[in-house]
């Protein structure tokens, strides 16, 4: 019988330590994973009033309603893959709750509505510095057919240096113009005549905020 | 009109006038752009064409097909926008707009951009905009206006603030749109995208998208005219697609629309401004002359000739209610020379003349005889509260409307380019036939027992009503004959205090029955 000799420094409280450590860090990763998990879901994200015209455009888009019955989640766009990414990300998003808490009445849809185009362009942005990693978790660039005879030449032959979001915005939330062509007044003046609000009370809330 | 912006002081305003009408003798091609080529070929084009040849493949070989190309000209000369520009949007790392408007155009094509400003044609949203909702929203739904009035009229096309065009006034090529950049018109209502031919452009089919059906039927007269006959046997010498297209020297097999109203033609230049030959307006309730005023922001008006002309320098309302200096004006005398002058390419100076008279003889007598009176009434009936001032809310309206709108203006454009057909069965008969049997017995209706007082002095006083007063005519068109004699004695009318009008009650039952009424309510 072989007798293990543990070095002399491993005493049974390290011993203890390191096993619970061990189970601890195993717990935790479950933890994580089951929390980005769960944080990447429409249920979590739609928690907050405010994440709900996000929801309704969404809804009406093959992302959530496709033929062959893929839906694309939340966080499945918006959420890094890697458990350490999504938790980056998870972490960098609670600016958003602190937002959604401390900031300005995001749940109000004229308030909502307002604040729009920069939380667009923030995505966007977002997309752009990731290479659109999350469309290509189910896109890939080389089996792009589409349903016209051309779109497959197209994503072969004129996509050299952009990537997905370069040209595919607007597809699940509400339009937004690019924010080269953006212009505050017109949209204040769309969000007014959309809810009967008198002009100049959008550019009012904006500035009490 | 480039001409027009040179000085010509101690010049009098008719010989400004010439100057204007005629001063370009030497320029009776089409107009070459001024701009220097280095201007267009914009680096971004073939991108453009690249991904279009595969994603729109129709359009891009329109384009390939085209002078545009031939010339260097790519999507990005005539698409590329500011970015500030109201419709600019940003498209695979372009800033462009949808809309190509005739300011884009006119980089390149200004003369063509300058005569089309102001024209009737660029004016035809802002003309009508203040009786669209009567039809448009009243009667039918604001729908009909996008799908209707404004696939001709043009557009006040609306662009979101989420930068995207309204549906609700886009898409859209009406000839008089209001576009995103403030410019009046679209190039292509006539220039068909993406290939801009010559040839389209001059066929008669590039205007027939408007000018036709009831009310301006001009497709129709065009093609039951000598004209439009000679036109279709002889298309293949039309020499469509020739680079110069003067009437008389690069073609004479037969004139199209664009001949007469914009065509070169002997010493006339060719002119955007397609209104600019047109003496009358023949599409108002009663035709009258018209001036041409134009003015020093190169915008221009229309004017009734019934009134003064204004003077150089005075300052005028314009269509669209800014004020604007005169610059000049042009006669209708004037207008009709210069079409005259494109029917003298291929007719004598006797014929010419003649036939203007001919067409002038139809518009006087449908004035007079059916619609100054006809306006008359209508407007006594209004005065008197007996129709409320909303528009077709009553019978009466759509007759008066029909009666001058439609068959009205059907008479006089049948006139005015040569269908029998038109002129009468289809025009003036018709006007006839609703002024006699519908309108004034309507009008007879609604005015009760002011009948006499607002319509019978209407009738006597135009002269050209009396034949009502006979009914004892032979009537060999009907086949009835009275028999010789003796002759049984007429049946008294009822009584009336007007003869002309007593008469013409008997055609219509509507109206001698609320005549019989107002007795019965008088006993």
């Amino acid at each position: 019988m072989i007798k293990l000799q543990a070095p002399h420094f491993i005493t049974r409280h390290v011993l203890f330590a390191l096993v619970a450590g061990g189970i601890g860090g195993v717990v935790f990763m479950f933890f994580l994973l089951e929390f980005d998990h769960y944080t990447s879901s429409n249920e979590f994200c739609t928690t907050c009033h405010s994440m709900t015209y996000a929801d309704d455009s969404y809804q009406s888009t093959p992302h959530y309603n496709s033929p062959s019955g893929v839906r694309a989640s939340c966080g499945d766009c918006h959420v890094s893959e890697g458990i350490i990414m999504a938790t980056y990300d998870h972490a960098i998003g609670t600016k958003d709750l602190i937002k959604q808490l401390f900031g300005p009445d995001y749940d109000d849809p004229v308030v909502n509505l307002l604040h729009l185009p920069e939380a667009a362009f923030a995505a966007r942005d977002w997309f752009r510095k990731r290479d659109s990693a999350t469309c290509m978790r189910c896109h890939t660039l080389e089996a792009i057919q589409g349903v016209r005879a051309n779109t497959a030449a197209i994503h072969q032959e004129e996509t050299g240096g952009k990537t997905c979001v370069d040209c595919h915005y607007n597809l699940v939330h509400r339009h937004v113009p690019s924010e080269q062509t953006f212009k505050r007044e017109a949209w204040n003046a769309m969000v007014e005549e959309e809810f009967g609000l008198e002009p100049g009370t959008a550019a009012q809330l904006l500035s009490s905020e | 009109m480039r001409l027009l912006s040179l000085p010509s002081p101690g010049l009098l305003a008719k010989t400004l006038l010439f100057v204007l009408l005629f001063g370009c003798l030497g320029q009776v091609v089409a107009v070459k752009v001024a701009l220097d080529p280095d201007n267009w070929g914009h680096p971004e084009g073939e991108n453009c064409v690249s991904c279009h040849e595969k994603a729109s493949p129709g359009l891009a070989q329109q384009w390939h097909d085209s002078a545009h190309k031939v010339a260097g000209v790519n999507c990005m000369d005539c698409h590329q926008a500011e970015q500030s520009d109201a419709d600019a949007i940003e498209h695979e790392g372009q800033i462009i707009a949808t809309i190509v408007s005739p300011k884009d155009c006119g980089r390149c094509h200004e003369q063509e951009f300058k005569e089309q400003a102001g024209s009737v044609h660029a004016e035809a949203y802002a003309i009508i905009k203040d009786r669209i909702p009567a039809l448009a929203h009243n009667m039918t739904g604001s729908a009909m206006q996008a799908a209707g009035c404004d696939q001709c009229h043009g557009s006040l096309v609306k662009v979101r603030g989420d930068g995207t065009l309204d549906p609700a006034t886009w898409p859209n090529s009406g000839i008089g749109r209001i576009n995103p950049d403030g410019s009046k018109g679209s190039c292509s209502s006539c220039h068909g995208r993406h290939a801009f031919s010559k040839a389209q452009a001059r066929e008669p089919s590039a205007c027939v998208r408007c000018h036709s059906g009831p009310d301006s039927p001009d497709k129709e007269v065009f093609e039951a005219s000598k004209h439009g006959m000679l036109y279709a046997a002889q298309r293949e010498q039309m020499n469509l697609h020739a680079d110069t297209w003067v009437a008389g020297q690069d073609y004479t097999a037969a004139p199209t629309c664009t001949t007469c109203h914009m065509g070169a033609a002997g010493k006339i230049p060719t002119t955007h401004d397609v209104g600019l030959r047109n003496a009358w307006n023949l599409n108002q309730p009663v035709s009258y002359q018209q001036y041409l005023v134009l003015f020093e922001d190169g915008s221009k008006l229309e004017l009734p000739a019934t009134e003064k002309a204004p003077k150089r320098g005075t300052e005028l309302e314009k269509a669209d209610g800014t004020m604007a200096k005169v610059k000049a004006v042009i006669t209708p005398d004037r207008r009709r020379k210069v079409m005259s002058l494109v029917c003298l390419e291929c007719h004598g100076k006797g014929f010419t003349d003649a036939f203007m008279t001919q067409f002038d003889n139809v518009v006087e007598l449908y004035n007079s005889k059916f619609g100054e009176p006809a306006e008359a009434i209508m407007a006594s009936l209004y005065e008197r509260g007996l129709l409320t001032p909303l528009p077709f809310d009553e019978p009466l309206e759509f007759t008066y409307w029909e009666l001058w709108h439609d068959e009205g203006a059907r008479a006089r454009h049948g006139a005015s380019m040569m269908s029998a057909n038109h002129a009468w069965w289809e025009g003036m008969y018709l006007v006839g036939r609703n002024f006699y049997s519908r309108f004034i017995p309507q009008a007879r209706a609604v005015a009760g027992e002011q009948a006499a007082e607002l319509i019978d002095p209407v009738l006597a006083s135009t002269g050209q009503h009396e034949w009502l007063g006979e009914p004892q005519q032979a009537n060999p068109i009907l086949g009835w004959m009275p028999p010789p004699a003796p002759a049984a004695p007429p049946v008294e009318p009822p009584v009336e205090p007007a003869e002309v009008p007593a008469a013409a009650m008997q055609l219509a039952p509507a109206a001698a029955a609320a005549a019989a009424e107002n007795e019965e309510a008088a006993q």
